[in-house]
């Protein structure tokens, strides 16, 4: 690597730590510039595939129970930014039953005098989301361009948004990672609030039945990181009543999310036994 | 030649399939959730538009999504495991070295995996979104039952053809798979196309009016979508004919090219390993 090793005894800050992982993980990851290739151009075919489909629903019933299509891109584009994001951050947590917990490495981790959250953050940083990230923006852009009512604060609310959205899914995946402390293999089923809560963060939340609508506002805070922001940034009026204003501030319930679940994986992390030998 | 080579690499991918038992109740879960966002999204655009003719009812759209759920894990998404791990660790030469015929040792391991791993999922995912919903008073959401008694026959015909053909494209893959020496490549290649073309994402018969001919023609359409199709009685372009000789004659030209492009494969294979 071109930067200047430091020398053993110095001792890094968190943040210098981290850069060095990232930067060992995409190193690695571009090893094999053609699979790097193939996984990125098949993700960004998969979800644009994906915006294709809504299209042609658009396209056969005029709208989409009555939203423009401009907005539906928007949330579109928005829901998929924020789990791109997520995804290329978050990879430690997803694999984290197999790989620490059924292995007993998590011991090792354990060892380290750094929070175990920082290393499983630093476990990869994974390029391929980079498909399903470019995508999005495309979509969200053109969602702006074609929407009517487009708010100049809209500058500042979306990447709020994204942000938002981002420690969300961050928060469902270290989640998830808790809950392998207890089930040792990662269980599939926490996909419905990760590739599930993109799938339904995607259609405006009307559309819902109360139970989902609840569901993605209280318990996962999808609506909050992603359809209160798209109506204010729109200058859409909500169908149900709440006032605009409301999606400027919502996507703090994101970070919210995952500072309950940081909390809870500390305890989880507590109570580990290991399972190796 | 005698079948029973074939038969016991069935039967072991067919039990493997089976074992997983939290895996399936995991994966009925991850189904209801996107049958449910799903349905309530087509609930929601139809009742908007009650004036457009849509080629699928919204009773018939729900029962489409419900079958495709349920039919997940038959979809070619990627190569066989078993065949991604022998290319990777070189030891794809055991295979080589089996008197038996490869393709049809492969297809019978392939055909039992994605039976194994479909034919529970999909038995439990109807008893739920069928009967039991019923009862519980979503009949209107439910999987509706076969049109009738000749569309319930002839569906059940076209799904075996359906499968079989699925394992046919899975063959595919683990030739890809075989020739590039890594599974990824098959999945990256696999999954998006499987998901697009056979109905899964959105029923083929909604895409706008000018691409549907194509998208009835193209093999993936015959994985699951044509057997829906006759299950549900809507009508096919030459009717129930067309559907089945169109799986009839992807089954047929994709087997004769597969065993052609995996002579040409194992005889230039380079294995990876000592």
């Amino acid at each position: 690597m071109p930067e200047t090793m430091p020398s053993p005894t110095r001792t890094l800050s968190a943040l210098g730590l981290y850069r060095r992982m990232a930067g060992a993980s995409i190193v690695a990851q571009l090893r094999y510039p053609g699979t790097f290739a193939i996984q990125a151009i098949g993700n960004f075919v998969t979800t644009l595939l994906g915006f294709f489909g809504i299209w042609s629903l658009f396209r056969r019933f005029g709208s989409i129970a009555g939203w423009d299509i401009g907005t539906v891109a928007v949330l579109y584009g928005l829901v998929n930014v924020a789990f791109a994001v997520a995804e290329t951050l978050g990879r430690g947590f997803e694999v984290f039953g197999g790989e620490y917990v059924r292995t007993g490495s998590f011991d090792r981790l354990l060892l380290r005098p750094r929070s175990t959250l920082l290393l499983l953050l630093g476990h990869e940083l994974r390029l391929r989301p980079i498909g399903r990230f470019l995508q999005g923006a495309f979509v969200l852009i053109a969602g702006l361009w074609l929407a009517p009512h487009v708010q100049w604060s809209a500058v500042l609310v979306l990447p709020l948004a994204i942000a938002g959205g981002a420690a969300m899914f961050l928060g469902v995946l270290i989640g998830q990672a808790a809950l392998c402390f207890i089930t040792v293999e990662g269980l599939e089923v926490v996909n419905v609030l990760t590739y599930g809560g993109v799938e339904a963060g995607q259609y405006p939340l009307t559309m819902f039945g109360r139970w989902l609508r609840r569901f993605i506002t209280f318990v996962l805070p999808l609506a909050a990181v992603c359809y209160y922001p798209a109506l204010f940034s729109l200058n859409h009026p909500d169908p149900l009543g709440m006032p605009t204003w409301v999606g400027s501030l919502s996507p703090l319930a994101g970070f919210a999310f995952l500072g309950v679940m940081v909390l809870i994986w500390h305890r989880a992390v507590a109570g580990y036994v290991s399972s190796g030998s | 030649m005698t079948l029973r080579p074939y038969l016991t690499a069935f039967g072991l991918q067919w039990k493997i399939g089976l074992r997983y038992r939290i895996a399936v109740v995991a994966g009925l879960v991850a189904q209801m959730w996107f049958g449910a966002v799903t349905l309530m999204a087509y609930a929601s655009v139809y009742h908007a538009a009650p004036d457009v003719q849509a080629p699928l009812s919204l009773r018939q759209a729900m029962t489409y999504t419900w079958i495709q759920q349920s039919l997940f894990t038959l979809l070619p998404l990627g190569c066989l495991p078993a065949v991604g791990d022998a290319a990777k660790t070189g030891a794809i030469v055991y295979d080589l070295l089996r008197p038996v015929d490869m393709w049809h040792w492969w297809l019978s391991a392939t055909l039992a995996r994605l039976l194994g791993n479909a034919v529970p999922r999909a038995v439990l995912l109807a008893c739920v979104a069928g009967p039991l919903a019923m009862l519980v008073g979503l009949g209107a959401w439910s999987l509706a039952p076969p049109a009738d008694l000749t569309a319930a026959v002839l569906s059940l015909l076209s799904i075996t053809l359906g499968a079989l053909l699925s394992a046919t494209i899975v063959m595919w893959w683990n030739i890809l798979t075989a020739r590039t020496l890594s599974p990824l490549g098959s999945y990256a290649v696999g999954t998006p196309l499987a998901v697009l073309l056979s109905g899964m994402l959105l029923p083929l018969p909604l895409y706008p009016d000018w691409i549907r001919p194509f998208l009835l023609a193209q093999p993936f359409a015959g994985i699951t979508d044509i057997p829906i199709r006759i299950y549900l009685g809507t009508p096919i372009p030459g009717g129930v004919a067309t559907g089945l000789g169109l799986q009839l004659f992807w089954l047929t030209t994709l087997t004769l090219l597969g065993r052609l492009w995996m002579r040409q494969t194992v005889n230039r294979l380079e294995v990876q390993g000592a």
